[in-house]
């Protein structure tokens, strides 16, 4: 090899690092700490105040990195048994509302809906809402929120 | 032109390459369609002076962006105009665009040698976009959040990578002040950045190919 042609090498190979050195900046923008959601059990009703038949809205905020969330679930006694549901639609995350008149869940965005058991009527969502795990102790209400 | 142009211009010479294009003939059956463009990228420059405007306000901070929007529109001396314009603009920069491809594909400008241009303008089109979607999330109000909780959620849908497709555009895996202040970096530095590049390379190819001929 000449020098000529050694020269052109090392400057081409310093071209490679460059181009190879440009997904750095990614590394750099991806999140350094993925907080791991943990279940988290929350006291919501007493035992008495769970709805005979029907869906109860449940408003619950907690604190988290000194900010306090807001959210929300849905508390449904229907033929299958109690059970509990996440407000969060299965599309694309948008939270949805009891409609008490059509008995069904709508979800505000895209318009999807489910029936009292969370499970899609129609619209895009591709799987029912999520099913809360709740537990009675000493006639508290407890849910199990992923936070 | 002045005394003082001339003394500059002698020493800078920016007169003679613009005369050469400015005052070049045109191919017949050009007409007003093919302005534009020109409406396009002038929408952009309204959009660049009035953002840089409002940066002067904006407090890019989950506590502080939607009180520091509604001092921009109440308190500031002519900031609802500035904000409206830059809304404005924003708006119809998109409109242009793809008006402007529009008139590029039905006058069959896109064909060689300037599909190179097209594909650049493609990407002018994904920049505006990607400034729209960017800068709706700034005022940090629900339609804000949700929009952003919506568009960002499409990501995840990406086959084996969109989790942390998610991550990356999101900073977390929520909505959250992180993703403000990445989207506000995106919106104000790396994709005005990114078009105004762009948008060289696409005039300077205008300036080498010349116009193509109307229909």
């Amino acid at each position: 090899m000449n020098r000529r042609d050694f020269l052109k090498a090392v400057v081409k190979s310093f071209f490679l690092l460059l181009g190879l050195s440009l997904f750095l900046p990614v590394l750099y923008i991806y999140p350094y700490r993925i907080k791991k959601k943990t279940v988290e059990l929350f006291p919501v009703l007493d035992e008495d105040e769970l709805p005979r038949s029907g869906v109860k809205r449940i408003n619950l905020s907690y604190e988290r990195g000194g900010r306090k969330i807001n959210t929300r679930a849905f508390i449904v006694m229907s033929r299958t048994g109690l059970t509990a549901l996440s407000p969060v639609c299965s599309h694309l995350g948008c939270l949805v509302n009891w409609d008490s008149n059509k008995r069904e869940f709508l979800c505000p965005c895209h318009g999807g809906r489910y029936n009292m058991d969370g499970d899609v009527i129609a619209g895009p969502p591709p799987r029912p809402l999520t099913r809360l795990p709740i537990v009675i102790r000493e006639g508290k209400v407890y849910i199990g929120m992923r936070i | 032109m002045g005394k003082i142009f001339d003394w500059i211009d002698s020493r800078f010479g920016v007169k003679e390459p613009h005369r050469r294009f400015l005052q070049r003939s045109l191919p017949p059956g050009v007409n007003y369609s093919y302005c534009l463009g020109g409406a396009a990228f002038t929408l952009f420059a309204i959009s660049a002076v009035t953002g840089i405007l409002l940066s002067i306000y904006y407090v890019p901070s989950e506590t502080e962006a939607y009180m520091s929007i509604i001092r921009i529109n109440e308190d500031v001396r002519l900031g609802w105009l500035v904000r409206s314009t830059h809304k404005w603009s924003a708006n119809l920069l998109i409109v242009f665009i793809i008006l402007h491809a529009l008139r590029v594909f039905v006058s069959g400008a896109y064909r060689p040698p300037r599909e190179l241009n097209w594909i650049v303008g493609v990407f002018t089109l994904i920049s505006a976009m990607a400034s729209g979607f960017t800068g709706y999330l700034l005022p940090w109000d629900q339609k804000a959040y949700w929009a952003t909780v919506v568009g960002t959620s499409m990501a995840a849908t990406v086959p084996f990578i969109g989790e942390r497709l998610l991550y990356l555009l999101r900073g977390g895996p929520e909505v959250d002040g992180t993703t403000l202040i990445r989207f506000y970096s995106a919106h104000v530095l790396i994709l005005p950045i990114m078009m105004s590049i762009i948008l060289w390379a696409h005039f300077h190819m205008v300036k080498k190919q010349g116009i193509s001929g109307g229909m």
